[in-house]
């Protein structure tokens, strides 16, 4: 704990200029530079788009509980032409947006382009981005993408129907033509380059930009994990921006790199095969990707509401990294039955079933924080456990889907699709909740109302691992996905039962987020004003006010400690608190009017 | 007012050694991005090739080489240009940036013009992309990377004007320093795709 | 959570009947694996409960940031074992199941009784073709079925696939066997049937508009019984040969993909 020298403080303090406070509407709240305004900018933007990909899913949950009936409310706005009901055009459209909708328009620009935003400048001491410039050019160009989207959807032939996989030879003119599913190819390019860009500015800024004394092993776990997936971001998204690319010229400028079969050019067409490996090379880092951010944030809300230090923070930090490495190693298990030579099977096996170590090596972190701790059960606590059981879940089932023998039967199966719903979608749905809770009073001003939270997680909880088990169970029974209409198979017409009950699980998830809603937007404009930290916890950014001045910290703080310092006898016998501040100096004596409170 | 705002946005600002050495790791890590993508189109090019018993198929025009060797020449000749001109700035010596950066310019223009001579030509003998693995390959490839080499000519032109209204100098040259790394990689790049689409 | 469940064929949640000779193999480990996985998760959640039962708020958290050399072995010790022994076996077993089981194609290659099937998948039907009596692919006597796959019982079947269009998935639940059809390539998949009966071919890779209907049915007949319908469809195969029908004559040569 050596003190700075306080002309290196201040030069520090020189070197982290902020640029000027914007007065114009326009430089505040179009084009700001400002990392908290771009953070709720694109909070905005994935909250939207998770209600509209949830309403997609709600379509499909329809469909196999009550095949070929008209949708209520839906089907009267959208589905008119066809009485209402969801044809098989129709259907794949559907499924094939909630895919792209959720992947890349919801919880990548919930998780890491807003929270990413919003608390590594916070969280490191910093008072903004490395190049702010560039981050509101990256919200911007994000939403250049959104407006691909809906070109997208009004295509002459139908949107983009060839799931979020975009597989070809149906993903080009040959199985889906038209400007439909062009556009959304060029949407998911479009949205690749804004998180390249959001990518090098938040890798670029934890290097740079972290406070005197903020060394790598005192970071914030959620900072480790949005660094990491910045850094996994800016090495394989430009992968799919390349598979994007490839297939647009197929379909714009008639090359061949996917195309064989009938359609193919008799010297020598191209691969279908070839669009898998570059999806997926990109594919299973995104995975992590959106995982990673939500690892990192439960890691560090299960540390401070069992007000007890994080179980091996390096270990935690080794795991999350181990995993980053591994992620791009173990792409071919999606490929199983693609008919590559059985060598590269063993080998996509092998290292997918290790990258299986770290993953346990973080849950048994994370249930050694809480025992013998002194466990709060706030919102974003029971949000944070509830992480804890759908990852549990969602990633033991993975198990089977990464042994070459078991995947036989069960890929393409609804088996898949629980799995990645659990550890992908709820998972991540389930930590973004956490994260609003326990930041909302930091990014807003205001508290959110504790039983209304309490009672959207339980819900929220139930529904999510009904609706998954229902398709873990349906895919285990042989479903196998993306289809219109299951029960044409006589080994699947027993399982209208099984579905009927998740999607009533599912009508019941989405009517359960009104709740949120409402909390959250009451909340905004009435909710009781926080103070600067309101849980009494230790990270740099719950030490300035609630929210943050422009720019952020008056002094930059010296960091003197790791994240998650509770529980300290010294600190309760000194301060007379459970918790001291990474940049708190711990005073020398105790002063005499404490010593007699006790 | 929104003017004076964005005015001070855009203004040109000194940046201290620090901020300097920032701006160049933010730099690096997006080439470090860009090779991925190119990677990536690498990898397809080796996986479509090797998909093929005869590359080229038979029956397809063959690829010239000297063209396009006299190109990577250019591009090479253009990235030694910008260099000297960084080097200059860095020295001080502010006469010899501008048509440093000149010489960049023209070079990488004449490389664009050669290219576009080098698929017309192709055209006419017959090589359309509907071909097949092999021109979607060749025109796939080269495309991407001209499209590269045309936002380096913006960027390369917009240096030209900063270089005429006022000296780059040793504290000065960020956008050089940053535009000279961007040329140096694409004209890396070219030198792998004529290695590996043009000789092998 | 699958323990709980009888497979009951059908008729409840649980796995497809298995009509197949080594179908078994993959439930088993399905259903080992799911031992494991049972265990481990009730475990964590009992684990959980008892931490937010026990050492509630009103419970003094212990300073410890669990970095202790023994704290540490503990947990490596702990997932190192959950490794050996849960993804050992998945490991072990699928590499023992490919070489020997379903990737071991030289062996049915080698049995002069197995039946070979080349099986053309295009949107949205699989068609299906014998060789005949001739042995050969795409001469007068082959029989080409539509939807209809006809096997004998007791007898290995190989298929090899192509796609002529997009990517389809060849699968039939209740022989556990599944392979791609992907434009440009032959895959093969092998099976043996150990009881007759009728069963469902799906498509289980998303393929446009009727996918979801992209049925086929395997029909498996006694030996004998199969091979009467064989004499007799390949003779009416012969009897009904049009040598201008160009599309109709798309076999290829079994050997050339047969890759031992």
């Amino acid at each position: 704990m050596q003190a700075i020298p306080s002309e290196e403080r201040a030069a520090q303090e020189e070197l982290q200029p902020i640029h000027h406070e914007p007065k114009s509407f326009f430089f505040k709240y179009l084009w700001s530079l400002d990392h908290k305004m771009i953070g709720r900018q694109f909070l905005w933007a994935g909250l939207g788009f998770l209600l509209v990909g949830g309403l997609l899913a709600m379509m499909i949950r329809w469909q196999w509980a009550f095949p070929g009936k008209p949708v209520p409310v839906l089907g009267s706005i959208f589905l008119r032409s066809q009485g209402g009901a969801i044809g098989p055009a129709t259907y794949m459209t559907i499924f094939t947006m909630h895919g792209l909708i959720m992947i890349f328009f919801a919880i990548t620009p919930v998780l890491i382009g807003a929270f990413g935003n919003f608390l590594l400048p916070l969280q490191i001491g910093a008072r903004d981005m490395a190049f702010p410039w560039l981050n509101a050019l990256s919200f911007w160009t994000f939403a250049l993408s959104l407006v691909f989207v809906i070109l997208s959807l009004f295509g002459e032939l139908g949107a983009a129907g060839a799931g979020w996989t975009t597989y070809p030879p149906l993903s080009t003119n040959v199985g889906t033509p038209g400007s439909g599913q062009t556009w959304m190819v060029a949407a998911v390019f479009v949205t690749g380059v804004s998180t390249i860009m959001g990518g090098i500015n938040y890798v670029t800024t934890v290097i740079r930009h972290r406070a005197p004394g903020m060394t790598w092993m005192r970071l914030p776990l959620a900072t480790w994990g949005l660094w990491l997936t910045a850094i996994l971001n800016v090495l394989f998204v430009p992968v799919l921006g390349s598979a994007a690319l490839l297939l647009l010229l197929d379909r714009l400028f008639g090359t061949q790199f996917f195309i064989a079969g009938a359609t193919a050019s008799v010297s020598g067409g191209g691969d279908p095969i070839l669009f898998q490996h570059l999806f997926w090379i990109f594919g299973h880092p995104e995975v992590y990707i959106l995982i990673l951010p939500a690892w990192g944030i439960v890691s560090d809300l299960l540390s401070f509401f069992s007000r007890k230090p994080a179980n091996w923070y390096r270990g935690t930090v080794y795991a999350m990294i181990a995993v980053s490495v591994l992620s791009a190693m173990v792409y071919g298990h999606h490929m199983f039955l693609t008919g590559f030579t059985p060598l590269l099977g063993q080998s996509f096996m092998l290292l997918t079933l290790i990258i299986s170590v770290p993953a346990e090596l973080l849950f048994l972190n994370w249930l050694r924080t809480v025992w013998q701790g002194s466990i709060r059960l706030t919102t974003p606590m029971l949000f944070s456990l509830g992480m804890l059981f759908v990852f549990g879940m969602g990633g033991l089932t993975g198990l089977y889907l990464g042994a070459t023998a078991t995947d036989i039967y069960l890929h393409d199966t609804m088996f898949v699709v629980g799995h990645f719903h659990l550890t992908m979608a709820a998972a991540s749905f389930v930590a973004s909740l956490a994260a609003i809770y326990f930041w909302f009073p930091k990014m807003f001003g205001r508290r959110m109302n504790e039983t209304l939270g309490k009672v959207h997680f339980w819900i929220t909880l139930v529904c999510l691992v009904t609706v998954f088990s229902g398709q873990l169970l349906a895919g285990y029974s042989g479903q196998s996905r993306r289809l219109y209409d299951p029960y044409q198979y006589t080994f699947l017409k027993h399982l209208l039962g099984v579905n009927r009950v998740a999607s009533y699980a599912a009508f019941l998830l989405l009517f359960a987020q009104f709740i949120f809603i409402y909390n959250f937007i009451r909340s905004l404009i009435a909710g009781e004003k926080a103070e600067s930290n309101p849980w009494q916890v230790s990270t740099l950014e719950w030490f300035t006010a609630s929210p943050p001045p422009y720019h952020n910290y008056d002094r930059i703080p010296t960091v003197l400690r790791g994240p998650h310092e509770f529980a300290d006898p010294e600190v309760r016998r000194r301060l007379g608190r459970d918790f001291i501040g990474q940049a708190e100096e711990l005073p020398e004596a105790m002063p005499p009017a404490v010593a007699s409170a006790g | 007012m929104i003017g004076a705002e964005a005015m001070s946005v855009i203004r040109y600002r000194p940046r201290g050694a620090r901020e300097q050495a920032t701006a160049w790791i933010g730099m690096v890590i997006f080439l470090g991005s860009w090779a991925m993508m190119f990677a990536a189109l690498f990898f397809s090019y080796g996986m479509l090739r090797a998909r093929l018993p005869v590359w080229p198929p038979p029956g397809t025009p063959p690829l010239p080489r000297l063209l396009p060797g006299i190109n990577t020449l250019i591009i090479g000749l253009s990235s030694v240009a910008m260099q000297r001109g960084l080097s200059a700035a860095r020295r001080a010596q502010a006469a010899a940036v501008l048509p440093a950066i000149a010489a960049g310019f023209l070079l990488g223009l004449a490389f664009l013009s050669l290219q576009f001579v080098l698929w017309t030509g192709l055209w006419r003998a017959g090589l359309r992309p509907e071909g097949g693995a092999y021109p979607s390959v060749f025109y796939g490839l080269t495309a991407i990377h001209a499209i590269h080499v045309a936002v380096g000519l913006g960027g390369l032109g917009w240096l030209l004007t900063r270089a005429f209204f006022h000296a780059f100098g040793p504290a000065r040259n960020l956008g050089l320093r940053l535009w000279t790394g961007y040329w140096h990689f694409v004209g890396a790049v070219w030198l792998l795709m004529y290695l590996t689409v043009f000789l092998i | 959570m699958t323990l709980l469940l009888a497979p009951l064929p059908e008729k409840g949640i649980g796995l497809p009947h298995d009509a197949s000779l080594h179908g078994w193999r993959i439930d088993a480990l399905i259903n080992e694996t799911s031992v494991y996985v049972g265990l481990l998760f009730v475990i964590m959640v009992a684990w959980v409960v008892l931490a937010c039962l026990r050492h509630g708020p009103r419970h003094e958290a212990r300073f410890d940031h669990g970095t202790s050399t023994r704290s540490v072995a503990v947990g490596l010790c702990i997932a190192g074992a959950i490794f050996f022994v849960v993804d050992g076996p998945l490991f072990v077993n699928s590499l023992i199941l490919a070489r020997d089981v379903f990737g071991n194609f030289a062996k049915v290659e080698a049995d002069p009784k197995s039946v070979r099937i080349e099986i053309t998948a295009h949107q949205w039907a699989w068609v299906a073709r014998y060789a005949g009596p001739d042995g050969k692919f795409n001469t007068p006597d082959d029989i080409v079925t539509f939807n209809d796959v006809v096997v004998p019982e007791g007898t290995p079947i190989l298929f090899q696939l192509v796609s002529t269009d997009v990517i389809h998935s060849f699968n039939i639940p209740n022989m556990r066997a599944k392979i791609d059809a992907v434009p440009g390539m032959v895959n093969r998949v092998w099976f043996e049937a150990k009881e007759t009966g009728e069963f469902d071919i799906a498509c289980a890779q998303h393929c446009g508009l009727n996918h979801y209907k992209m049925k086929a049915t395997l029909t498996v007949l006694p030996r004998p019984d199969w091979e009467k319908w064989a004499a007799e469809a390949s003779a009416n195969s012969a009897r009904d040969y049009d040598p201008d029908d160009r599309e109709a004559h798309w076999g290829w040569d079994w050997s050339e993909h047969a890759r031992i």
